[in-house]
């Protein structure tokens, strides 16, 4: 066992690097699609394309902890009010080496639970009432305990990253969309854009209008990755896979879900409000908890298998 | 002149070897401490507990001085250890007694149901948890130091920076060395 959840941490983590790269190079292709299409001039709307990109999410990122209480209507608790909660928190945070983060409730009878902030200074984790109603004491601490593992995994900052690439790769489409349309676009003067053979145009208008599904799909994956990747670390915390597979095995039995449904928070939950309404895995933002529960038993049973 | 530049190339990288090295085996040597000191913290957290605990179990197990003497003297034991080793012996005599006292509470329904039993149960069974996972995070500490001052390179430079092997903690329980499940109910 002790082996495994290392194993499918460095696998996740790996995995996470393969994501990023491939969206970066997914940027590179746009912007080599764009200079093919649109002539090597327009190049100049990339660095419009980045500021504005990272203008978008580095504020979200930034301010993530207060942004996201407000938008799910959490309230951050003290000690007094849910003293078994914080003692629960504090028993992972001291095997995780972390610092304490906040702790905040959100008033809903579905049971779920989130984590977020930019750094684990600034960490928040928040738990519905409904998960402290249905969840024992054990199960609770899987659950801390995959929340501290996306704090300790950075994976505020992550998903910032992964937002903003995405975000840029939608700008190029966007604009050089509006460039053609308001007149823009080729001119007969244009002597630099690799000739004017129609198959390279047709195959950069190509590669621009499916270069923003592509990275949606590929930032999907990013999330889902991350996932995974806090249950093998929530079991390097607890040590104890038993708990959080008890615990997601309890989140699939339930049928309710939180009531915010909006989809710019959706990811930060530990079972996703949308997923199970989606049916469809290629955009999901979480892994099927059926899946996360199989690998959580072959940790337990020693028979995790990369 | 061609000497000179790669000879000072040469000491500088290896300078820079050196010191990032040393930051590096004090970081891990003072990670070790730190753990250390957030096991005692756990501990006398765990030790204050006791006074209260006993208290209440008195009220309601007359009978029971036995157990209730075993939690006393591994407690008062405890207050003396200072090495690791002297500390995990009493931390693990501790832990044993506790549970006899524990087990041996189960008896009594009127115990069972009080509201102040039931709280420092909370509190106990959140506290024997935390010291569980402050020794994991210890013995983890102190893997990483070991595996990095009997390894290569760290071995040349542990003696400069007056790094060694530190000692893993194990206490006498083969129970509560597992996983960190506690359940007092």
């Amino acid at each position: 066992m002790a082996v495994s959840f290392r194993a499918m941490q460095a696998a996740n983590k790996r995995k996470t690097i393969v994501l990023l790269a491939a969206m970066t190079s997914l940027v590179g292709v746009v912007i080599w699609a764009v200079a093919l299409y649109a002539g090597y001039t327009s190049v100049g709307i990339v660095p419009f394309a980045v500021g504005i990109a990272l203008i978008g999410t580095w504020g979200s990122y930034y301010a993530s902890d207060k942004l996201v209480l407000a938008m799910t209507g959490a309230r951050v608790i003290d000690q007094d009010t849910a003293p078994q909660l914080f003692n629960i928190v504090h028993e992972v945070v001291i095997a995780s080496g972390m610092p304490m983060p906040k702790i905040a409730i959100v008033e809903d009878d579905a049971p779920n639970a989130f984590a977020t902030g930019r750094d684990p200074e600034h960490g928040v984790i928040a738990f519905t009432t409904g998960i402290l109603r249905v969840m024992d004491r054990e199960q609770l601490q899987g659950i801390a305990a995959h929340e501290m593992a996306h704090i300790a995994n950075r994976d505020t900052l992550v998903s910032a990253v992964a937002a903003t690439t995405a975000g840029v790769i939608a700008l190029l489409s966007d604009m050089l969309f509006r460039i053609t349309l308001f007149g823009g676009g080729r001119h007969s003067d244009d002597r630099d854009n690799g000739g004017s053979n129609p198959i390279v145009l047709i195959a950069s208008l190509v590669v621009i209008v499916l270069a923003p599904l592509a990275a949606s799909l590929l930032r999907a994956s990013i999330s889902r990755n991350r996932e995974s990747l806090a249950d093998a670390t929530a079991v390097e915390f607890t040590r104890n896979p038993s708990g959080l597979r008890r615990a997601l095995e309890e989140l699939s039995h339930d049928n309710t879900v939180v009531a915010q449904r909006s989809t710019s928070v959706a990811h930060v939950w530990i079972e996703s409000p949308l997923d199970s309404s989606m049916k469809n895995r290629l955009f999901a933002t979480h892994p099927p908890l059926e899946e996360r529960i199989a690998t959580l038993k072959a940790i337990e049973n020693g028979t995790y298998d990369n | 002149m061609t000497y000179v530049i790669i000879s000072a190339v040469v000491i500088l990288l290896l300078a820079v070897v050196a010191i990032t090295q040393y930051n590096g085996l004090i970081r891990l040597n003072n990670g070790v401490s730190e753990a250390f000191a957030q096991i005692e913290v756990q501990l006398r957290r765990r030790s204050d507990l006791i006074p209260n605990l006993v208290e209440t179990v008195k009220g309601y197990a007359t009978h029971e001085r036995e157990a209730l003497e075993a939690v006393v003297q591994a407690r008062a034991a405890a207050t003396s250890a200072q090495s690791v080793h002297d500390v995990a012996a009493a931390d693990g005599a501790l832990t044993n007694a506790l549970r006899g006292l524990l087990a041996v509470a189960e008896a009594y329904p009127d115990l069972k149901a009080s509201a102040n039993f039931s709280q420092l149960q909370e509190e106990l069974a959140g506290t024997e948890n935390k010291v569980s996972f402050a020794r994991q995070y210890y013995n983890d500490n102190v893997r990483t130091l070991n595996t990095t001052v009997q390894g290569i390179p760290g071995k040349f430079f542990a003696g400069w920076a007056k790094v060694t092997s530190r000692e893993f903690y194990e206490i006498d329980d083969p129970a509560a060395r597992n996983a960190p499940k506690v359940d007092f109910s």
